[in-house]
């Protein structure tokens, strides 16, 4: 055996060796790796996948939870859910709740955040203020406006000492959603604006001052300036405006006392997922089924938005 | 041993401590007990299909039906005693359709018609101006309302069917079928009876104490003095007594309709699960309420013994305002119906509020409530 030849026997000996440890130093990365996210993906697989797996074979089945009996029902549970008018309900009562909360909120939103993000007086204050709807609990919150809308409340009584008229905010199936929008878009608004505000103070100052220069009034370097560098943000805050209104349930359901009325008026998705599960016999299969529906229809919806609002912004 | 039940008033709480104690003497048992503070059967019945339930619970009788029907509940039959005399209906509320019992029933509530003597004077009525049928008892608000002060209602009332099902079925009409179908259609009496309150809030003499009257319940609305009437249950007459004391009130037995007496009773009874870890222990535990304790039970919690034997031995002792509730008990219709009317339930609540808002006319809400009802009834078999 010649040098030349031990050297590359060496080299070749060396570098399994080299890949060889490497290889084990990799595996224990692995390992540790796993180990580190096991108790996450833990609870994702118990809390999460597996319940959603359970609801996908729960939405082709017959299902009386309590006794825990099932039997298959294929498609039924969707030919039972598209004939029912409740479905339709529902359906139509999210549709005007999306239609009305989601652009109210995102531009009343925006407004009060370009209002802070000037100059203004006792900014922190304001912002802590208007803050404060987020921080309530939703159920506390039902219960003021409750308090506020009923036949006896003080907005009620003022309508009526001022113009006149009396409406039965909560008993009137005209009247009783919009009132849960608008407390919808008073508790969520101040915390679409914070998102804002904060978008807005990534906004680079020199293209306002190169707009200035080019002698450009303020409400123009709002809507040429500021609206477009905004645009991801407003995609986020439309889309979760949109998923908010899909899912909403606790203020329908104090407002109701958990029955959607007035004739079916606060009826929601969730709340009908409720009764299907909790209140009817025999039919968590149903609940399941719709909820994989909503699912598909939340899905649909976010996708349409991301076609009609770019997420990426203008400058990017 | 576990026992739940839902959220009670004090006096009910300290009684059934009592019971716990002196149940755990006399057998040696102990018992744990657990409130549930909200939504009770929604969380017993996640309960249940977890399978991890209590040896014995709190059951109301309209909600028995389904967990009967789920087959998830121990028949009680042999745990009655002698001598039987259970009030029959209130042990019906508990029998599934193989004819046996799977409750025993430790109380009850029945409606009576409240009147604050006070204001009917002020109005410049006495109680004998009072009729005892319905028909001529609506004619008798609206006349009494044009007396009333301003914000005073005659009388108050609940859109509940559970207020009504009496009412209604007293016209001979079940708005449950043999089949589990519901029938609220075809049935004229009911009908009248049903406008009879349409118009009266349309006149401003029947009022609705939350949407109206602003109140929490009608015993709020009752004791602040807002309506001279109310139908209201026993569950009342604590609050009245204690929160309201100068609210001077009498109460009668329901307005008779078609002639005949009735009111509507909601019973509630001790049921064990098949589940139970000590199913045995919550047997023992419901025969002793429903028998040896039952006396000081009531006495102690101010509710109406479920045992016509009980209610004599009681009733000396008992405000003499329960005597027109314990009179409903001979002829009371129990608030349970199979596993149809929660359906039924929530589609009449629905439409006969539009009824009362005047959007549409009572037969028509009556035939939507069947329609939907029917429709949602088909899916659960």
């Amino acid at each position: 055996m010649n040098a030349g030849m031990k050297t590359a026997a060496n080299t070749a000996l060396n570098s399994t060796a080299v890949r060889a440890a490497a290889s084990a130093r990799s595996n224990r990365d692995a390992s540790a790796a796993w180990a580190f996210l096991a108790p996450t993906l833990l609870l994702v697989a118990v809390f999460m996948l597996g319940p959603v797996l359970f609801a996908l074979f729960a939405s082709t089945q017959k299902m009386d939870l309590i006794g825990g009996h099932s039997q298959w029902a294929g498609t039924k549970n969707l030919q039972y859910l598209l004939d029912d008018h409740k479905f339709w309900a529902a359906c139509r009562n999210t549709l005007r709740y999306v239609l009305f909360v989601v652009p109210l909120q995102t531009v009343l939103a925006l407004a009060l955040a370009c209002v802070l993000n000037g100059r203004v007086k006792f900014k922190r204050g304001f912002v802590t203020l208007l803050f404060l709807p987020t921080l309530t609990s939703s159920a506390a919150m039902t219960m003021i406006f409750m308090w506020l809308f009923n036949n006896n409340g003080l907005v009620t009584q003022f309508i009526q000492a001022h113009f006149g008229i009396t409406i039965r905010f909560l008993s009137d199936p005209a009247w009783a959603l919009p009132v849960i929008m608008l407390m919808n878009v008073f508790s969520t608004t101040p915390h679409f604006m914070i998102v804002f505000l904060a978008g807005l103070q990534n906004v680079p100052r020199n293209l306002y001052e190169a707009m200035e220069l080019d002698g450009a009034g303020a409400l123009a370097r709002h809507w040429f300036i500021s609206v477009p560098q905004l645009a991801p943000i407003t995609f986020y805050v439309v889309t979760m405006g949109l998923i908010g209104c899909f899912q909403v349930f606790d203020q329908a359901f104090i407002m109701s006392g958990g029955d959607g009325g007035p004739e079916d008026s606060t009826l929601t998705f969730t709340l009908l997922i409720y009764h299907f599960a909790f209140k009817t016999y025999n039919t968590m299969g149903l609940a399941c089924m719709l909820a994989v529906v909503l699912t598909i229809i939340i899905v649909c919806a976010t996708s349409l938005l991301n076609r009609l609002v770019k997420s990426e912004g203008h400058n990017a | 041993m576990t026992l739940a039940a839902w959220q009670v008033l004090p006096a009910e709480k300290n009684a059934l401590q009592q019971a716990i104690a002196s149940f755990t003497r006399s057998t040696g048992l102990t018992v744990k007990l657990e409130i549930i503070a909200d939504k009770y059967m929604d969380v017993m019945r996640s309960r249940f299909a977890g399978r991890i339930t209590p040896d014995v619970f709190y059951l109301d009788s309209h909600e028995a039906p389904i967990l009967i029907r789920s087959g998830v509940l121990l028949p009680l039959d042999a745990y009655i005693g002698v001598p039987n005399d259970f009030y029959p209906q209130f042990l019906d509320a508990f029998r599934g359709a193989d004819q046996q019992v799977y409750g025993l029933p430790k109380d009850y509530s029945t409606l009576a018609l409240y009147i604050n003597t006070g204001l009917l004077q002020k109005a410049g009525f006495s109680l004998a101006d009072v009729p005892v049928d319905q028909g001529s008892l609506m004619d008798f608000a609206r006349r009494l309302q044009a007396k009333l002060p301003r914000g005073v209602a005659a009388m108050i009332l609940e859109k509940d069917l559970a207020r009504h099902l009496a009412a209604i079925e007293s016209y001979g009409q079940a708005v449950i079928d043999a089949r589990g179908d519901a029938r609220l259609v075809g049935n004229a009496g009911a009908l009248t009876y049903l406008e009879a309150f349409v118009r009266g809030r349309k006149g401003g003499y029947v009022l609705s104490p939350k949407d109206d009257l602003g109140a929490d319940s009608p015993g709020a609305a009752f004791g602040a003095g807002k309506t001279v009437m109310m139908m209201e249950g026993n569950w009342v007459l604590s609050a009245l007594r204690q929160d309201y004391p100068e609210v001077r009130f009498v109460t009668r037995e329901m307005p008779r309709i078609n002639a005949r007496a009735n009111t509507m009773a909601f019973v509630v009874g001790y049921a064990v699960p098949r589940f139970a870890k000590n199913p045995q222990g919550g047997i023992r535990f419901a025969q002793f309420m429903t028998r040896e304790a039952m006396k000081d039970w009531s006495r102690g919690s101010g509710t109406l013994p479920s045992r016509s034997g009980v209610q004599a031995e009681l009733a000396a002792t008992q405000d003499a305002a329960l005597a027109a509730h314990i009179a409903g008990a001979r002829y009371a219709t129990v608030w349970s119906r199979g596993t149809s009317l929660p359906v039924l339930n929530t589609n009449f609540g629905n439409q006969f509020q539009a009824a009362l808002n005047g959007s549409i006319p009572v037969a028509e809400a009556l035939r939507r409530a069947q329609q939907a009802s029917n429709r949602e009834i088909e899916r659960q078999r």
